[in-house]
């Protein structure tokens, strides 16, 4: 089992290389993390942008533009749209996001007939955490996609992050339904979807994990507020994923982890028919390489 | 712990015999419950109703003189006023419904200011069943009172449901939401409310009891059907309690039971401060001098 987030690269290196295209590689933060990640042997790289300037920024970095396959197109929705393209031919399994605005990115993904979102699915965003605090990952969502996720969106997330622990290694991770308290308060909306997914775990219809909530992140991951509360459950103390109410307490949370607690991170979208980075400017170099790496395990 | 209604019986002769107010008593179904509550020493009278008709009704049954007092008061309205006071001031331990409509009954029964309903209680009614193919009492909830019961109201019956099993001498009772299926999700709001309550007893918000659902009858109440389904739960199979969805499913259930397995039931109405009796004309015979006996149990704080 994975308990950092730098045991990924290994594990990623056991497999066979992947194949990532970037969209709108134009600027220095995604070349260099991509050709970084390709010095660690993780993945093969197919730059979709501006020609000239990818050449350009190589040059700055003194990296030779010859190790990437290199798709011109300069335009950047375009660039967006063609590097969706690639995947959907087969001729890569990760894709990134680069210079390109995020909403331009999530467009090209959604794109009901040229996109990568098979009919129904449910895209999500999964964030892998490391803090020193805490003697696992965490495995949480939604940070990024789903603003206020119905009981629907939130069974699908639940399913991500369990998938997701079980590409880490994890078995049977335990998933806590995270609330403002671990009460059963019938007229908090957060509490009743929670009974209803762990109760949806406890019938064997949500697989592969232990699953229960509400419970307030105190209770969740850490031992000694779930001794004092008294909180009889499996997973009280113990979590290896937290499903959040809604978009805010889940950003909260990872932006609180990187600023303010030392905590590292890798991040994908998921749902889609493969993985896809969604990296922030905020985010750290590291990060990107894990999230890179991250992609690559969750590939098939 | 009581296992069946003759043990019931026999744990409430033991004891001071409680006081039964009957509202319109004039009739023969009613006097021959209670001649058999009388005769079996766990209970005295007090019938309201019109004194001539329920000394000749009496005169067919063997009732010794002090076990009861009748108080002459043909008009019903007023009758159920007088015995719910009479309940409220400790001179009867039991209000009991006769041949009065049950409207105007329950409807002294439920008066903000003279009836016999706290504050914040709700009225249900919680029955105790005694089935031939089943190797312990089931409680059931509600067989008549609330049509569609919502949270707040699955909740109360479960409570009284709860606080009638442990005077029974269950201890942790297991109490099992039934639904059609096991299936969890927000397609019923059976599902969703089963999940919610369940939830509220995981979390040790409802006390000394065990609680699941939504789960079918099978796998509330036949250990063989977990394998079967590959459904753990915690009641086993081995349910004290059933709280029904709906008064059609819980009143469907009964009344089954009844027609077709031999079962007996005993009930009440629950959430009063003192139990009603409050039986359908259609009940046996048996079943309403069981239901006498379940009313002495819960009204005997000695027992």
């Amino acid at each position: 089992m994975i308990t950092h987030l730098e045991q990924m690269i290994e594990a990623v290196k056991a497999k066979a290389r992947k194949r990532i295209v970037v969209a709108y590689a134009n600027d220095i933060h995604s070349i260099e993390a991509v050709h970084h990640t390709m010095e660690l042997g993780i993945v093969d790289a197919t730059l979709v942008g501006d020609k000239a300037t990818i050449v350009k920024v190589c040059e700055d970095l003194n990296i030779q533009s010859q190790k990437f396959r290199i798709v011109h197109e300069s335009d950047e929705q375009k660039a967006a749209h063609k590097a969706v393209e690639l995947i959907i031919k087969g001729e890569g399994d990760i894709l990134m996001k680069g210079l390109v605005s995020s909403d331009k990115y999530m467009r090209a993904i959604l794109n009901k007939d040229a996109g990568l979102l098979p009919p129904k699915a449910i895209l999500s965003h999964v964030t892998v955490i490391e803090n020193p605090n805490y003697d696992k990952l965490l495995i949480v969502g939604d940070a990024a996609i789903i603003p206020s996720p119905d009981l629907d969106q939130k069974i699908a997330i639940t399913k991500y992050l369990i998938q997701t622990a079980h590409r880490l290694g994890n078995e049977k991770p335990k998933v806590a339904i995270i609330a403002a308290t671990e009460q059963m308060l019938p007229n908090m909306p957060a509490c009743v979807d929670a009974a209803i997914i762990s109760k949806m775990g406890e019938r064997g219809q949500i697989k592969g994990a232990i699953i229960d909530g509400p419970l307030g992140l105190d209770s969740a991951i850490d031992k000694e507020s779930a001794t004092i509360k008294k909180v009889k459950s499996e997973v009280a103390g113990d979590a290896d994923c937290l499903l959040f109410p809604n978009i805010e307490t889940g950003n909260v949370f990872y932006k609180f982890n990187t600023k303010l607690a030392k905590g590292e991170l890798g991040a994908i979208v998921i749902g889609a028919k493969c993985p896809a980075i969604l990296t922030s400017r905020g985010d750290s170099a590291l990060s990107k390489t894990y999230s890179i790496a991250l992609a690559a395990l969750s590939a098939d | 712990m009581i296992t069946n209604f003759t043990q019931l019986v026999d744990k409430v002769k033991t004891v001071t015999p409680q006081t039964i107010a009957v509202v319109a008593a004039e009739d023969h179904a009613t006097l021959g419950a209670i001649h058999r509550a009388i005769s079996t020493g766990f209970a005295k009278a007090i019938l309201f109703g019109n004194q001539l008709i329920i000394e000749s009704l009496l005169a067919h049954y063997e009732i010794p003189d002090h076990s009861y007092t009748i108080i002459h008061q043909p008009n019903e309205q007023i009758a159920v006023s007088e015995a719910v006071t009479m309940v409220n001031q400790g001179k009867a331990d039991i209000l009991m419904k006769g041949i009065i409509g049950t409207d105007i009954f329950l409807k002294a029964v439920l008066d903000k200011t003279s009836g016999l309903l706290n504050q914040g209680e709700v009225m249900t009614y919680v029955a105790a069943m005694q089935i031939p193919t089943y190797h312990k009492l089931l409680f059931i909830s509600d067989t008549a009172v609330i049509p569609y019961p919502d949270l707040n109201q699955k909740v109360a019956m479960l409570k009284y449901s709860v606080e009638m099993a442990k005077r029974f001498g269950i201890s942790k009772p297991k109490v099992a939401f039934i639904g059609a299926s096991e299936k969890a999700g927000n397609q019923s709001q059976t599902a969703i409310d089963a999940s919610i309550i369940s939830k509220m007893a995981q979390r040790g918000q409802l006390g000394e009891v065990i609680v699941d659902g939504p789960l079918d009858i099978f796998l509330a109440t036949q250990p063989e059907s977990l394998s079967i389904k590959r459904i753990n739960t915690p009641i086993e199979g081995d349910a004290d309690i059933l709280i029904f969805p709906s008064l059609e499913s819980c009143n469907a259930f009964y009344k089954g039971l009844v027609r077709f397995a031999g079962a007996e039931l005993a009930g009440l109405i629950q959430g009063t401060r003192k139990p009603v009796v409050l039986m359908s004309r259609s009940e046996s015979e048996n079943s309403k001098f069981y239901c006498l006996a379940l009313a002495c149990l819960m009204s005997n704080k000695n027992l």
